[in-house]
């Protein structure tokens, strides 16, 4: 599954939104997450992902596709110490 | 200037039913909304019962709205909705800085609280929720009633332990009889059956000892062997509205609110005094400017605790006299448990709707009489055909604020009262 399709169906799970509703052009403020919202969605791509999100999450995250670019970047950033930061991530929740 | 105060709505979401009619039908009955509770952690609990509500959040509310609201101010949302669709007030027509929010509430989003402690100090987690602060603060409900109605004038919170929401209603009415607002949504809400909450409660040897043949029946006021109280969720409120304001749109008017009382024992933080609840009750009456000959029935506090019951059944005597025997005097909370802030609220609703009918509820599993409970509790049988003209409803609370409330039947040839 890509990185796109992981994050459409978070949304269509966890915030009852449709698979039409959530194209990578959607406006997340339109389908109803506010900037608090949006800090919530954080967390449930911490733990689908394997990711760790620092506090400090950009507040310019507008449409889908620019949390999918957040994610790659994320991915990126972190996979080379992939096992070592999974497991870290994991021992703390 | 003095206006007088209408009740124009009524709604309420409690253990026993989803709409003030359900409540009452129930209560009428005798049926008890306690039970054994099922929720997380309860088989570590001493006194696992409660008296939970029945709701569909998730059917009721969309789920990024759900991660806003704790379990309280969804609560609140449901009944102050129904009290204003009772109401049939739209706010079209209303100037909305005239119309405003009191809410009574003990322990407010502590649903939201009890599982983020939960998840940092037992589960280790560094994450808070984001929405943990809005979602856990006292004064949500009331927020998010204003928000969802458009309501800009007044919107306090009050937190008076199990007198809040009784509180809230008496400050509501004071506000419109003094010409400030025009229609006020007021009530209680509470959500506080979790296991963090029974704990403490329990910590405080205050809770029921459940009945090991049948639960629902642990809840017992004024019997000699009661144990205490058990402890509810829900949420209550009224639609207040100054008087002109209801006739001059043709609203329905359940009855008049003419009475508020509000003392302070200053003695101890939980020991309730005869003083105390006597003085809130005088205080009702002159507001409404009755005598004691008028009240026809009392919704009593009544909590299933031996301290209260018996202070309470004394308080009554004192300001009754010899008349106090003669006044059916019921505690619902044998059936739908203490709603600790919102108590005060869905005992009112209770009391109108006692009062429109000519029916009083009983005080269920009062089975075995307490010398120190001599009055006429309405044991174990609702009583109906009764010419109901004024009605009472008592609520005490931990730290000493009393708060007594007095509904009047509405008599069209009585003219104006002030």
């Amino acid at each position: 599954m890509s990185t796109l399709q992981t994050l459409q169906d978070i949304l269509v799970r966890e915030y009852r939104l449709t698979h039409e509703q959530v194209g990578p052009e959607a406006v997340l403020s339109t389908l109803g997450l506010d900037s608090l919202s949006v800090l919530e969605l954080m967390f449930k791509i911490e733990d689908r992902f394997l990711l760790k999100i620092a506090d400090n999450t950009p507040t310019d995250l507008v449409t889908v596709s620019d949390v999918v670019r957040y994610i790659d970047g994320l991915l990126a950033l972190q996979a080379p110490v992939g096992t070592a930061a999974q497991t870290s991530v994991r021992a703390s929740m | 200037m003095t206006c007088r105060v209408a009740i124009t709505g009524l709604g309420v979401i409690a253990p026993l039913g989803n709409s003030v009619d359900a409540l009452f039908t129930d209560l009428i009955a005798g049926r008890s909304g306690i039970r054994r509770l099922t929720s997380a952690r309860s088989e570590r609990l001493r006194s696992p019962i409660g008296a939970p509500a029945d709701f569909d959040s998730a059917a009721l509310f969309s789920p990024i709205r759900l991660r806003m609201l704790d379990r309280v101010s969804q609560l609140a949302l449901l009944a102050a909705g129904q009290a204003i669709a009772d109401a049939r007030l739209t706010f079209a027509s209303e100037s909305r800085e005239r119309c405003g929010v009191f809410v009574g509430t003990s322990m407010g989003g502590v649903v939201t609280t009890d599982e983020a402690y939960h998840s940092m100090y037992g589960e280790r987690s560094e994450r808070v929720q984001p929405l943990c602060v809005v979602a856990a603060m006292n004064n949500a409900p009331a927020a998010w009633i204003g928000i969802d109605h458009g309501l800009k004038g007044p919107n306090l919170t009050y937190s008076t332990a199990c007198s809040s929401s009784a509180v809230a209603l008496g400050e509501a009415a004071s506000r419109i009889r003094c010409g400030e607002v025009d229609v006020m949504l007021a009530g209680g809400a509470e959500a506080p059956l979790t296991y963090g909450v029974l704990r403490a409660w329990e910590a405080m040897r205050t809770l029921a000892t459940p009945d090991p043949i049948d639960p629902a029946t642990s809840c017992r006021p004024f019997s000699h062997n009661r144990s205490g109280l058990v402890i509810g969720e829900g949420a209550a409120f009224v639609v207040l509205e100054e008087w002109q304001h209801a006739r001059a749109r043709g609203a329905h008017i359940h009855a008049e609110f003419s009475g508020y009382g509000l003392t302070s024992d200053v003695a101890h933080i939980t020991r309730p005094t005869v003083e105390g609840q006597g003085t809130a009750m005088r205080a009702a009456l002159r507001s409404a400017q009755l005598d004691p000959g008028r009240i026809d029935y009392i919704n009593a506090h009544g909590t299933a605790t031996s301290q209260n019951d018996a202070v309470e059944t004394a308080a009554i005597k004192d300001v009754f006299g010899e008349r106090a025997r003669a006044i059916p005097v019921s505690s619902t909370k044998s059936m739908h448990g203490h709603l600790l802030g919102a108590a005060g609220a869905l005992e009112f609703v209770i009391s109108v709707v006692a009062l429109e009918r000519g029916t009083v509820p009983p005080t269920m599993h009062l089975n075995v009489p307490d010398p120190a409970c001599d009055l006429d509790y309405v044991p174990e049988h609702a009583r109906s055909g009764l010419p109901l003209r004024a009605v009472m409803s008592n609520s005490f609370a931990f730290g000493g604020t009393n708060a007594v409330l007095i509904a009047e039947a509405v008599d069209d040839a009585h003219g104006p009262r002030f």
